[in-house]
């Protein structure tokens, strides 16, 4: 695989085993997508990256070598708030947080690198199994997909509670610093104001968040 | 002593003077009117829909999407199938959803076919829910609740008779079965003020006797028929979601944009907007930069009409600085003089500006939809009509050193 960033859109995701219809999703190198909501205590962020962005290859892991990064990357991922730094007068603590690889080499790599809820290892809460319901879901739906090189993409799912959503006016994208292939975020905000989008940089790596309140 | 003198100065050449005045004021006028139309039309858009978490058709472009089935503008989405739109309903993550149907017309007006749900749920202006002035809502299959403008237009009131057009160019109209006129809308400032709304099923019922987009010939289902029929949708335009919580938001989106029997879009209206005004960003700063160079051109404008006046004024100066004038007295005097100019030129255009927004604000409104608001000059204004100021005074430096120069010259030498 090539390191092209910004390269065109190709394959992604959604392989489908009901119907004989074909859908593909987006997929840009260098891009991820970090979708957030926020309803009063609760911050459920959701990052989606190409694999290429997290690891740099997007082929199934083939040696050791690709398998340690793979699970290194999921390790970091597993850990929001160092990823996306928060300021300490919210008082974000992770309640749930899961990352894994989803890739369309059917289920290869599946049991390899899906590192459901990270964040128990932690010791952090864990009450909620729907997320593992769900993603086992989307993993039915790759298996059927019979393996042609395709695309991976990590997702990660955070849920955080944060004592004062109001004190929430700014994140620093640390994640920049742990994926140095990684160049931009397109970020979704919704919130009791309404949703709002913005894109981080590597170049800007700081979200300000005051124009939601 | 110096602004009386400039004062007088000024108006010894009224006419030069009142030309370069005028000229920078149509161009502060243009470049606040490009300001406040960009501003009106954003804030316009974004009142229209408010409190609507999702809009889900037909996978299309997220704009194309919202345009079409808010604002009725541009190329239509195709229709999504009643059975995923009753999957959608279904799903838990759905507060309310409200069905859209759009295709028919009545004169230049849209048909909207809906639920009542619609004016329950349909928001605008930071969660304003739509009010009815006159009449009742849709109760019978034939009930049309029909738009503020609508009204006004079309001089309607509550009963009259309306026959509705198949598609948007009036060739065929669904002249056998009129609809009744059962209720008017308040005034909104959204599309709803231009949109016929019907409900779902007398969508599909003025469609019964149709095949192929034309009436079958003779074949007249008589209303009372119609309304003892199953008039059950097969499709719908669009729908407007609510979700149960923030937190649902994406993971319902996702959920419809890989939904896999059909292919269907979820959008968010306040992003797709967001997405429309990053395309139109580059029009916009267009129009800001040329309005910019207008004010730029009448600067250079009013520096040619102090350049000239110099000449005219040499023996002037030279009085000055025979009665004791230092040259930095004489530069101070032209840059106070553009300085004024500047001001009063400015001061105008914004004068110019309310006037030509008191005039065409009905026009805009009924043209395009587009509500101008009159408010109170913004900080931002003020900053214009200083930085006019200022960059008048910039400007006169260059005719005002060169009479320095030469004040100092004709002050020595006397010529005739």
């Amino acid at each position: 695989m090539k390191k092209m960033f910004f390269c065109a859109a190709v394959v992604a995701a959604t392989p489908l085993a009901s119907e004989t219809e074909r859908q593909l999703g987006a997929h840009q190198h260098g891009i991820g997508a970090l979708n957030i909501a926020i309803e009063e205590t609760a911050v459920l962020m959701e990052l989606r990256a190409p694999g290429a962005d997290i690891v740099g290859f997007e082929h199934p892991a083939k040696s050791e070598e690709h398998r340690a990064a793979i699970d290194a990357a999921v390790a970091t991922l597993a850990q929001p708030l160092s990823l996306f730094v928060v300021p300490d007068a919210a008082g974000c603590s992770v309640t749930r947080a899961s990352a894994m690889l989803e890739t369309e080499e059917g289920d290869l790599d599946h049991d390899g690198h899906d590192h459901e809820d990270h964040a128990d290892h932690d010791g952090h809460a864990h009450d909620d199994h729907a997320h593992e319901d769900h993603a086992h879901e989307d993993h039915a739906g790759h298996e059927a997909h019979d393996g042609k090189q395709g695309h991976t993409e990590f997702h990660a799912e955070y849920m955080l509670s944060c004592a004062d959503p109001q004190a929430l006016t700014e994140v620093a994208f640390a994640y920049f610093d742990s994926f140095a292939n990684a160049r931009m975020l397109e970020v979704q905000i919704v919130s009791a104001s309404g949703a709002q989008a913005f894109e981080v940089s590597k170049e800007a790596p700081l979200l300000d968040l005051r124009s939601l309140y | 002593m110096m602004l009386r003198l400039a004062v007088a100065s000024l108006m010894a050449r009224a006419l030069t003077v009142g030309m370069a005045v005028l000229a920078i004021a149509l161009s502060v006028a243009l470049f606040l009117g490009v300001e406040k139309v960009r501003t009106g039309a954003k804030a316009s858009f974004a009142d229209t829909i408010s409190g609507t978490d999702l809009i889900v058709g037909a996978r299309s472009g997220s704009v194309q999407l919202l345009l079409y089935s808010v604002f009725r503008i541009g190329n239509a989405t195709n229709n999504v199938t009643w059975e995923s739109y009753l999957d959608i309903a279904a799903r838990p993550e759905v507060e309310w959803i409200v069905p859209v149907s759009l295709g028919d017309s009545h004169r230049q007006f849209r048909v909207m076919g809906t639920n009542s749900a619609f004016f329950e749920h349909y928001k605008y202006r930071q969660g304003r829910s739509l009010e009815l002035a006159q009449g009742a809502q849709l109760g019978d299959l034939f009930d049309a609740v029909i738009g503020a403008d609508v009204a006004a237009t079309l001089n309607y009131g509550i009963g009259d008779p309306i026959i509705v057009s198949h598609g948007i160019a009036s060739f065929v109209e669904h002249e056998d079965q009129p609809f009744r006129v059962s209720g008017i809308l308040a005034k909104t400032g959204t599309p709803v003020d231009r949109t016929v709304i019907v409900s779902l099923e007398a969508i599909e019922a003025i469609h019964v006797d149709w095949q192929g987009g034309a009436q079958v010939p003779g074949q007249t289902t008589p209303a009372e028929t119609l309304r003892q029929m199953d008039l059950t949708p097969t499709a719908v335009t669009a729908a407007l979601v609510g979700v149960q919580s923030p937190l649902q938001t994406f993971a319902l989106q996702r959920a419809i944009n890989s939904y896999p029997k059909e292919p269907l879009l979820a959008i968010l209206p306040g992003l797709a907007l967001q997405e429309l005004w990053g395309i139109v960003g580059i029009a916009e700063t267009a129009l800001l930069a040329v309005s910019c160079m207008v004010v730029v051109t009448a600067l250079i404008g009013m520096m040619a009409i102090i350049f000239s006046s110099l000449n005219e004024r040499r023996r002037e100066m030279a009085i000055f600085r025979a009665m004791g004038a230092r040259p930095r007295t004489i530069v101070g005097m032209l840059v106070l003089e553009a300085m004024l100019m500047a001001a009063v030129g400015a001061l105008l255009g914004l004068a110019l500006l309310y006037a030509a927004l008191f005039v065409a604000q009905p026009v805009v409104d009924s043209a395009f939809g587009l509500w101008l608001p009159i408010e109170a000059p913004t900080l931002r204004d003020v900053y214009v009509v200083l930085a006019v100021v200022g960059a008048g005074a910039i400007v006169s430096l260059v005719p005002a050193t060169r009479a320095y120069r030469m004040s100092l010259a004709d002050g020595m030498m006397v010529r005739t």
